[in-house]
């Protein structure tokens, strides 16, 4: 469904992704660990076209989308969770969603759309009203995921869901990705904590400054030494 | 009389936050402060001037000026400043630059134009003074509150009740992830510039048809007045520059009128944009980003 040839990116002279080839299928929960810093982040980003891709060459569904805008990724069907949440704070909770849905045109589609996400979490329809950025983080995140769920994506790009969450909110938050995973949206997961992100995944890969060290199932990662020694603490 | 200096100082505060307004829009999408938009401001006079000399019709001046105006604002943005922003690594310095330039330019080409001395704007509204007691309002004076009443409903209309105006304030917010979700920002920056500059040149004009007179430098005090406005209502606000606006144009007013003229008029605006930044450095309203 998704697939990066030989990616190369820069930033300015210093090349922080080398050479990285990775594959996401149709109906598979992919994850990309690391430490900070190693490019996940970078990764990602060039997925939804807001990071230059040098050298190397992005397909999905076997278009060429390397040169598309993300808006043009959003609209095949890429969504995108950033890290930090990045919730538009000064808009309210309906509104930050009414802009997931900014390129559908069909009005009523809009509000079954916006009415699903409020069955899904009943706590955003409390607060649709209410302005973005005075909810907990937890809900932000939530209204982040939901925010990219509004235009229907086939593949969600999600960087670092666990990130200044709490503890319970962590776990909510990757079973619900599992959920999504299980509804039949296809995911790609990058992801510092590589202990609860191996437990949902199908599949992973390890990458260190800039290179993909590592890859196979979930399973065989969290056999491997060098993901054992450096990421899972032992 | 307080009450008569009140009236007056608001209705300077309305022209000063129309002026500003242009700025604030643009510093919202864009993140430049646009000199520039004073240049608006001179043009704006200079065209309605012309357009009333020709038509008779101020309705007329107005409308026209400030579509020309903002449509003029339009091609600055695409052909001036997004080529500029586009260019990898600019510093933010050279787009302010940049728009000073396009200031200067503008006054000095008006100048050559029409020539360095003060026109007569010339104008007979259709309504007479109001004399309640002692207060008067003049003919003028009605002209800007049915102007800025009508603008700001306009502005506040188009930002919170279009899809255009909920992606100008998506963008404002997080330009990076509005892009994501489908927003052209080029359509969110025309949107600045077509109202920005049709605001700044409706100024222009009230303060041609108010003092009746015209002349090249007329922006020089303005340009930096705004950016007092711009800057105190929090960077990128609307409703801040409202109220910079008015704080301005009241305190300006109340102070020459109550301290006389040991302070100039046109340093009281800095004066109280040091004070009041000096207590709340993020200006009266701030935007709160979510990161």
């Amino acid at each position: 469904m998704l697939k990066l040839q030989d990616a190369e990116i820069f930033y300015g002279q210093m090349e922080v992704i080398k050479k990285v080839s990775l594959e996401v299928k149709q109906g598979e929960l992919v994850s990309v660990i690391g430490a900070n810093g190693a490019g996940k982040s970078t990764l990602i980003k060039a997925m939804m076209g807001l990071v230059k891709i040098k050298h190397g060459k992005l397909f999905y569904e076997g278009e060429d989308i390397t040169d598309y805008p993300a808006w043009k990724r959003a609209e095949l069907g890429i969504g995108y969770v950033p890290e930090g949440r990045r919730i538009f704070g000064d808009l309210s909770v309906e509104e930050n969603l009414k802009m997931g849905a900014y390129k559908i045109k069909d009005k009523a589609q809009i509000k079954r759309n916006l009415e699903k996400a409020y069955d899904m979490f009943p706590k955003l329809s409390e607060r649709r009203n209410q302005l973005a950025r005075t909810m907990s983080g937890g809900e932000q995140q939530i209204l982040a995921i939901s925010r990219a769920l509004i235009l229907e994506p086939r593949l969600l790009l999600i960087d670092e869901v666990s990130m200044g969450l709490m503890p319970i909110m962590v776990n909510y938050c990757f079973s619900l990705i599992k959920e999504l995973n299980q509804q039949g949206i296809t995911v790609l997961v990058v992801e510092q904590n590589a202990n609860k992100v191996l437990k949902i995944a199908d599949r992973g890969y390890l990458i260190e400054t800039g290179q993909i060290m590592v890859e196979g199932t979930a399973e065989s990662l969290r056999q491997n030494d060098v993901v054992l020694k450096a990421y899972l603490g032992e | 009389m307080l009450l008569q200096q009140i009236i007056n100082g608001f209705m300077i505060g309305c022209v000063y936050a129309l002026t500003a307004m242009g700025g604030t829009l643009i510093y919202g999408i864009l993140r430049i402060l646009d000199i520039a938009n004073a240049a608006a401001y001179v043009v704006g006079a200079y065209l309605g001037w012309v357009i009333y000399a020709t038509t008779g019709n101020l309705a007329v001046a107005f409308f026209l000026s400030m579509a020309l105006t903002g449509a003029i604002g339009v091609l600055i943005q695409k052909f001036i400043y997004t080529p500029i922003l586009n260019k990898p690594n600019i510093i933010p310095i050279v787009p302010l630059i940049t728009s000073v330039g396009i200031f200067i330019f503008t006054g000095d080409f008006i100048r050559l134009l029409v020539g360095p001395e003060i026109k007569d704007f010339g104008v007979i509204l259709p309504f007479s003074v109001i004399k309640l007691g002692r207060i008067v309002i003049n003919p003028e004076w009605i002209l800007i509150i049915i102007m800025t009443a009508i603008l700001l409903s306009l502005l506040w209309f188009v930002l919170n009740k279009t899809k255009l105006g909920l992606a100008w304030r998506a963008t404002a917010g997080d330009s990076e992830i509005a892009e994501t979700m489908g927003v052209n920002i080029q359509k969110v920056m025309a949107l600045s510039y077509i109202m920005g500059y049709g605001f700044a040149s409706a100024a222009g004009m009230m303060i041609g048809v108010l003092y009746s007179s015209i002349y090249p430098t007329m922006g020089d005090i303005p340009s930096y007045k705004m950016l007092a406005i711009i800057v105190l209502g929090g960077l990128g606000n609307p409703i801040g520059t409202i109220a910079a606006g008015l704080v301005i144009g009241l305190s300006e007013t109340l102070i020459s009128a109550y301290v006389g003229s040991v302070i100039p008029r046109d340093a009281i605006a800095f004066l109280v944009l040091i004070t009041i930044l000096l207590v709340k450095p993020t200006g009266l309203i701030s935007r709160k980003n979510s990161i």
